[in-house]
């Protein structure tokens, strides 16, 4: 039963590890920005006062790890759906006898593997560069629970999004402003604590800070042990609002497929 | 009971209207207007199993729309159909075991991958048994000569190379019935041939039934008992080649070249259709003219070097049913 989607998810491995030179680069481009950030962050802590609760060792620990984390979240393993749209291909997905939104899923987890590879290459790289902290093992667990729920909020966000070409074609300017929006709000850059007043409160409440925010504040310590259970509720229950209106966007648009033609 | 059976089956595309120019743009946000464009206009057809089907017509005439429907992705507005006892859209997944597709405009293997990686993937997604899959690999392998290029990826092999892997790849689980869409396009003499051949030994084998979509009237002639002839979503002809033919084919044309320039060469009982240098082409009606005693007035008037009567070829006729309309009994408005 399971069968056709784990080969779903080979075959998307074997695809995207025939772009062995790409990988490489993106092993290469990360390393060089771990250095630029320790950089950046050493020269603005060696003239500010450390803002509150984050002194410099965790901010290059916090920008390391979510450069690593980035490796992953940035496969936008849904971008498949854009093509099949555009290329028409999603027709002849449509004669198998499959559940097409299953298999695009496997597809994406396939894509995901390859660049998961990329990460132990390049945390050596980084080792070698910067050092970061290593936190208690029971921290390094919930950091990895609360990482892979950020996985699945970051992959719904990423279907809405590819969703949206069932009715435009074409989506990229649509996923550029949301790309940049999620990198700022998700705490990818920096940590969202450092967004001042009634903006730093707003961007928790937000589906992004489920993605890098919350994974990275447990694995440095911001968030404490009395917070977990809180912390990982609150990325379950984006998980769960994304994936349901993912369900609701893809009923809705293989209704337009199906009655309208594509 | 036939395999294949639409009985008044239609389909229509609604679409929202565009105003031109910003204000329509805007008018259409609040109060859009609807224009609907009928694709398949009451389509009434049986397709017995084991036949080949020749299902042609102009472009924009319906054909795809009707194939869409019979795979199930796509819903009918009205009308019923059912294939090999099963409604498509109601039950897409069931009726996909059931046929194989072909596009020639579009293929279903992975571009970045060895041929034989996409084989694999439709092994899973069918759940054909390893032995069985060896042995029905190995068959196509050997009749579609793909053995030398089953480890390249998709993206090196050649189009008629790549029309042989998506045959393959859509027969693979062996499906009782086959839609072909347009799958010679763009293919050399030679290829087009290899696939001719390899789809009328499939029909006649293994008694697949085949559905053949195509702008090429050559393919159909050479492999089609049966045609369905398809114009503004509605069946116009559906018969044997031969009948079609026959309807059309009244008309014969003499080609007579003269051994000296003749100006408005005329025989009783023959339209002259064209004159160019030396070569007159007269067209007649054989069921009133006879043919001999038209070459006896042509070789009496004139000073002949040659003449040859030629048959109309199903292209010249579809051609002339595209432009004039079909006189047949079932033409409507």
């Amino acid at each position: 039963m399971f069968a056709p989607y784990i080969e779903y998810a080979r075959k998307a491995f074997a695809r995207e590890a025939t772009y062995r030179i790409e990988l490489i680069a993106e092993i290469g481009s990360l390393v060089l920005r771990v250095y630029l950030l320790r950089s950046l962050w050493t020269a603005l802590y060696a003239h500010n006062a450390a803002p509150t609760g984050l002194p410099l060792h965790s901010m290059i620990t916090y920008t390391t790890v979510a450069l690593l984390m980035s490796l992953v979240l940035e496969v936008d393993g849904t971008r498949i759906i854009r093509e099949k749209l555009r290329e028409g291909g999603i027709a002849v997905d449509l004669m198998k006898p499959i559940v097409v939104p299953f298999a695009y899923f496997s597809d994406g987890i396939g894509q995901t593997l390859v660049h998961a590879l990329a990460i132990l290459p390049s945390l050596l790289f980084a080792l070698l560069l910067v050092r970061i902290d290593v936190p208690s093992l029971p921290v390094l667990a919930i950091f990895f629970c609360s990482f892979a729920l950020g996985y699945g909020v970051n992959f719904f966000v990423n279907f809405l999004m590819n969703g949206v070409a069932f009715w435009t074609l074409e989506t990229f300017g649509l996923q550029l402003i949301v790309r940049w929006i999620s990198d700022l709000l998700s705490g990818q850059i920096l940590p969202l604590s450092f967004f001042p007043g009634w903006f730093g409160r707003a961007v928790f409440a937000l589906p992004f800070a489920a993605i890098y925010s919350t994974p990275l504040l447990l694995y440095v310590g911001i968030i404490q042990p009395a917070q977990w259970a809180a912390a990982l509720a609150v990325q379950a229950a984006w998980l769960a609002v994304t994936a349901g209106a993912s369900y609701l966007l893809w009923r809705a648009a293989s209704q337009r497929v199906v009655v309208q033609g594509g | 009971m036939p395999l294949i059976v639409t009985r008044d089956l239609r389909k229509v595309f609604r679409s929202a209207k565009r105003s031109p120019g910003a204000l329509g743009a805007l008018r259409g946000l609040f109060s859009p207007v609807y224009e609907d464009r009928v694709a398949v206009a009451g389509l009434s057809m049986e397709i017995e199993r084991g036949e080949f089907i020749g299902y042609i017509g102009p472009n924009g005439a319906g054909k795809s729309t009707t194939i869409k429907m019979l795979t199930g992705i796509l819903v009918p507005s009205g009308g019923e159909i059912e294939v090999a006892g099963i409604v498509p859209h109601r039950k897409r997944r069931e009726n996909a075991r059931n046929i194989g597709v072909v596009f020639g405009q579009r293929t279903q293997l992975y571009w970045d991958l060895p041929l034989v990686d996409s084989f694999e993937l439709l092994r899973a997604i069918y759940g054909i048994p390893q032995d069985r899959y060896r042995r029905s690999l190995d068959a196509f392998v050997e009749l579609l000569e793909m053995g030398d290029f089953l480890r390249t990826p998709v993206r090196q092999l050649s189009l008629g190379q790549r029309m042989r892997g998506d045959f393959a790849a859509a027969m693979l689980h062996e499906p009782p019935i086959l839609y072909l869409d347009e799958p010679t396009i763009g293919l050399d003499v030679v290829a087009k041939e290899a696939i001719r051949t390899f789809v009328a030994r499939v029909n006649r084998e293994q008694g697949t039934t085949i559905v053949l979509t195509t702008h090429d009237l050559a393919d159909v002639e050479r492999l089609c008992r049966r045609i369905v002839l398809i114009d503004h979503g509605r069946a116009i002809f559906d018969g044997p080649i031969e009948r079609i033919k026959n309807e059309y084919g009244r008309e014969r044309t003499l080609v007579v070249r003269f051994t000296e320039t003749t100006s408005a060469p005329a025989i009783p009982g023959a339209r002259l259709e064209s004159l160019e240098g030396l070569t007159a082409r007269f067209v007649f009606d054989r069921a009133t003219q006879r043919v001999d005693r038209l070459v006896r007035e042509v070789s009496d008037r004139y000073s002949v070097e040659d003449i040859a009567i030629e048959e109309p070829e199903l292209e010249g006729i579809i051609r002339h049913i595209y432009t004039q309309g079909y006189a047949g009994e079932e033409r409507s408005a």
